[in-house]
């Protein structure tokens, strides 16, 4: 109970940390309504040459609604990677160390209660963008439920992605690199801006089986086009990313405090 | 001996790998070669020694965050690499360039978290922090955010993070860095009159003199990751340095004064500045022989700074590393 609590407030710090950067924040809503804006148009002029009504089984205005949820969830990721690089590379760690919390679990509460706050951010506005140019889409609870349940699991899948590409600074001079690959990676083969069903027939399995597809693609489509197939399908793909990326940080995270080194004060 | 630090021949030897093309370099780096210290409860210890010298290492390998190569250490009586989340409970540590408070929070914010890290009794937690910011005078800054604070505020909030939890033993790693002559003088007095009060073992780290003169009863030198001088810092300063700075005002220009092993170090029409060697002229003939010279004003007999105490071990200690066993 006590550990709950205590992780708890640290998530809750983190998110009130995070409200202090109200410039930051709307800078990000102001770059999200600019790519919502330009690829609004962009399908617009899609579907308005396309002979169905429907493309990857999504209307146009699901298809911007679709659109609304992969921006607010890529926008939302915080730099957990740049903050364990600097904590390796600057000795920050020991600070983190000397209490009694688990450094990862202290990370992953920190990240979340940060990307629930710029979720929330991101989604309010992206609905606003989405509700004006667009108009609403029927949601329904249970959809909402299904939608609620997928979203957080993405959101661990990204953390421990992130985690691993951070704790690469024991061994790399600098991970910027590897995080704009790893970025790069989900925003092309999660289906940041395309459902997975527009990309090629040969390569969709392929995509569905990377747990990228699980970070942005599912909760995206779960939101404008919930069912149970979908869910069940998910739910694999993501407790499989689960167990494998975890089981990675485990692994490196053991390895790399071994190499620990410590300099300077 | 009441449980305080314990260390018995610790030893910590890093793997550097080098790579020259595709030619891999394996060196291996000794920082800490055989320390064997005990600190009692309740003691206020200065560990210090020039940069690399092994005091980080010992310190982070006494805090639980490095594993030693080989050695064991007892800090309140656990192993601090094995036991890491439980001596957390009971240990603090203030680093001195790296910050434990929220940086866009008040400190009082990131007081509400420690309480939660480590789980305080709210009545317990509320009073500690209530004496704490009476003490460190945090008030006028409380709801701060704290990148809007000076550093010596900041200091003064830092080292109040780290006793919220009553630690009985903290590490304090360069506390006063960066901070102006009456911050640094501050949180030293309240650093000090913790340590008396509430008898928290002190282990601190500096390059300050003054830090380790104002804080610290006894004085560790390591160098070269060894031990070289273990004592009572009068102790160490009287062995190392057995000199004395005479500093006196007449009432009227001195006549010439001839001494034995003196260095004038300062002159002036009605001020002279002395070091003496009291091995080649003892203080009392000295203080004799200014007197005889003309009227005094005023006389002042002082030790030599710390810095030169130090300054002098780390030097002797390079001699004998050079010279060899």
């Amino acid at each position: 109970m006590k550990a709950i609590a205590k992780y708890t407030w640290i998530a809750y710090t983190a998110a009130r940390s995070n409200l202090a950067y109200a410039a930051e924040a709307m800078s990000r809503v102001v770059f999200m309504t600019v790519v919502l804006y330009i690829f609004m148009r962009l399908w617009a002029v899609v579907y308005a040459g396309a002979v169905t009504d429907q493309l990857a089984g999504l209307t146009h205005r699901k298809m911007l609604w679709y659109l609304v949820i992969t921006e607010a969830i890529i926008l939302s990721a915080p730099r957990v990677w740049a903050e364990v690089d600097q904590d390796v590379r600057t000795g920050r760690m020991a600070v983190q160390l000397i209490h009694p919390v688990s450094y990862v679990l202290a990370h992953f509460v920190m990240s979340m209660g940060e990307r629930v706050v710029r979720f929330g951010i991101n989604l309010a506005a992206g609905s606003i963008v989405a509700l004006i140019l667009a108009g609403p889409i029927r949601l329904t609870v249970s959809g909402l439920a299904l939608f609620l349940v997928v979203l957080p699991l993405a959101f661990v899948l990204d953390f421990l992605g992130n985690f691993l590409v951070g704790l690469c600074a024991f061994w790399l001079e600098s991970t910027t690199g590897l995080a704009v690959i790893y970025s790069r990676l989900v925003m092309l083969l999660g289906g940041v801006f395309l459902p997975i069903e527009i990309y090629p027939k040969g390569l969709q399995p392929v995509l569905r089986m990377l747990p990228f597809a699980s970070m942005i693609y599912a909760p995206g489509r779960m939101f404008v086009e919930p069912h149970s197939g979908l869910l069940r399908e998910t739910i694999i793909m993501q407790g499989g990313g689960l167990i494998v990326f975890a089981t990675l940080v485990c692994v490196v995270q053991a390895v790399a405090l071994r190499r620990l080194f410590s300099n300077g004060g | 001996m009441n449980r305080g630090v314990e260390i018995r021949d610790l030893k910590k030897n890093f793997i550097l790998t080098r790579w020259r093309g595709l030619r891999r370099n394996v060196v291996e780096v000794t920082a800490v070669d055989g320390i064997s210290v005990d600190v009692p409860a309740g003691q206020s210890v200065a560990f210090i020694g020039p940069n690399g010298a092994g005091k980080s290492t010992t310190i982070k390998m006494l805090t639980g965050i490095l594993h030693p190569t080989s050695g064991d250490v007892r800090v309140l009586g656990f192993t601090p690499w094995r036991e890491r989340r439980k001596l957390a409970y009971h240990i603090g540590a203030v680093f001195g360039q790296r910050s434990q408070l929220w940086y866009h929070l008040p400190p009082t914010d990131t007081f509400e978290l420690l309480a939660r890290i480590y789980s305080l009794d709210r009545a317990d937690f509320v009073r500690t922090r209530d004496v704490l910011i009476d003490r460190f005078a945090l008030g006028s800054f409380l709801q701060t955010p704290v990148r809007k604070l000076s550093l010596g505020q900041r200091m003064r909030a830092e080292v109040t993070a780290s006793l919220l939890h009553r630690p009985k033993v903290l590490f304090l790693d360069e506390p006063t860095i960066g901070l102006d002559v009456i911050a640094r003088q501050e949180l030293r007095d309240l650093i000090r009159e913790w340590n008396r009060e509430e008898g928290v073992t002190i282990f601190l780290t500096s390059h300050d003199a003054g830090d380790i003169e104002h804080v610290a009863e006894r004085v560790i030198v390591i160098n070269h990751g060894r031990v070289v001088v273990d004592g009572q810092v009068p102790a160490v300063r009287k062995q190392y340095l057995g000199t004395k700075i005479l500093h006196v005002q007449f009432q009227e220009p001195p006549a010439a004064i001839d001494l034995p092993g003196a260095t004038v170090l300062f002159r002036s029409a009605y001020e002279l500045k002395l070091e003496i060697d009291t091995a080649l002229t003892p203080v009392q003939q000295a203080i004799a022989r200014v007197l005889d010279a003309a009227p005094v004003a005023d006389i002042a007999v002082e030790d030599p700074p710390l810095e030169e105490v130090i300054a002098r071990i780390y030097g002797q200690a390079d001699a004998i590393e050079k010279e060899g066993p």
